[in-house]
């Protein structure tokens, strides 16, 4: 089952330093590990909230509102994609999280992600069709996705 | 540039609650667009907080609780990545999104390797991400 690793954003993440390098060499320690494992399907960090914009949709009217945003811990500062066994495992990785990043104050989310067959019915075949196409165009090596064939084995 | 478009949580989505077929369908047709565009680098839906976890690290101790989390309009209900040439192009991709009313979405930059000095990263590490992102995020395309 996949999952969401979600990094909450906070003072450092928000502001304008960026990691030192020996968190650089900690955090792509970490993820070699999980890519070696084969459960490392994506991720990436995110830019301060004064650099995005939030839009609401009312009546099917988009408004939009530019960054920055106050409430920091509600933010995400960055994030990985992991496809493992169960929750547990999932939070194993998650515990084995570099020690320098946010100089060992960090707090993280984990969510399960949606798949196909979760969705029952409403689901329908054309859609069903459509989004296999999309994954298995995934899978060829031209979206998000390690291959299953190409993820390097332990 | 790369943007992450976060679609924020409401009482329905904390629910569990399932999208129409009629709005799947709507869905599908709005990615195939972002796909036909070639913007589309990936795109994922989050189950409920109660079926997730969060882990605090605090003076070298880990803390793990377990979902749901009441504050649902912090948490997030899914996401698109998104590659296009500007925070203009992203926002009008995002506000064709067919959302109707109450939905909320942020959009955020992402980091890339060009963004930090050049010796934060030793040269070994960036020819590892580069060798990564190659094989694993590129426009999903038809």
């Amino acid at each position: 089952m996949r999952f969401m690793i979600i990094r909450k954003a906070d003072a450092e993440t928000e502001g304008a330093d960026l990691p030192t390098e020996e968190l650089f060499k900690q955090m792509g320690d970490y993820i070699e590990e999980m890519v070696k494992a084969g459960v490392m399907l994506a991720g990436d960090g995110l830019k301060p909230s004064r650099e995005g914009a939030r839009v609401k949709f009312h009546n099917g009217q988009p408004s939009v509102i530019d960054g920055p945003f106050a409430e920091t811990k509600e933010l995400v500062a960055g994030f990985n994609i992991i496809d493992v066994a169960s929750k547990e495992e999932a939070i194993a990785w998650v515990k084995k999280w570099p020690q320098l990043d946010g100089h060992g104050e960090v707090e993280i989310e984990i969510r399960p992600l949606y798949e196909a067959e979760d969705f029952g019915d409403v689901f329908t075949p054309e859609e069903r069709a459509r989004e296999e196409k999309m994954r298995a165009e995934m899978a060829a090596g031209t979206g998000n996705a390690v291959p299953e064939g190409q993820r390097p084995s332990n | 540039m790369r943007f992450m478009v976060i679609v924020k949580a409401n009482a329905e989505s904390e629910a569990g609650v399932l999208p129409s077929s009629e709005m799947i369908a709507a869905m599908g047709r709005y990615n195939d667009e972002l796909i036909a565009a070639g913007v589309m680098l990936a795109g994922e839906g989050l189950r409920p907080s109660s079926e997730g976890a969060r882990i605090k690290y605090e003076n070298g101790k880990v803390t793990v609780t377990d979902g749901p989390f009441a504050e649902t309009k912090e948490l997030i209900a899914g996401y698109w990545l998104l590659d296009v040439k500007s925070k203009e192009e992203a926002l009008e991709w995002i506000r064709r999104i067919p959302f109707t009313d109450g939905e909320e979405v942020e959009l955020r930059k992402v980091f890339e390797a060009s963004d930090f000095p050049v010796d934060a990263i030793s040269e070994e590490h960036l020819k590892k991400e580069a060798a990564w992102r190659e094989a694993t995020q590129k426009p999903i395309r038809h």
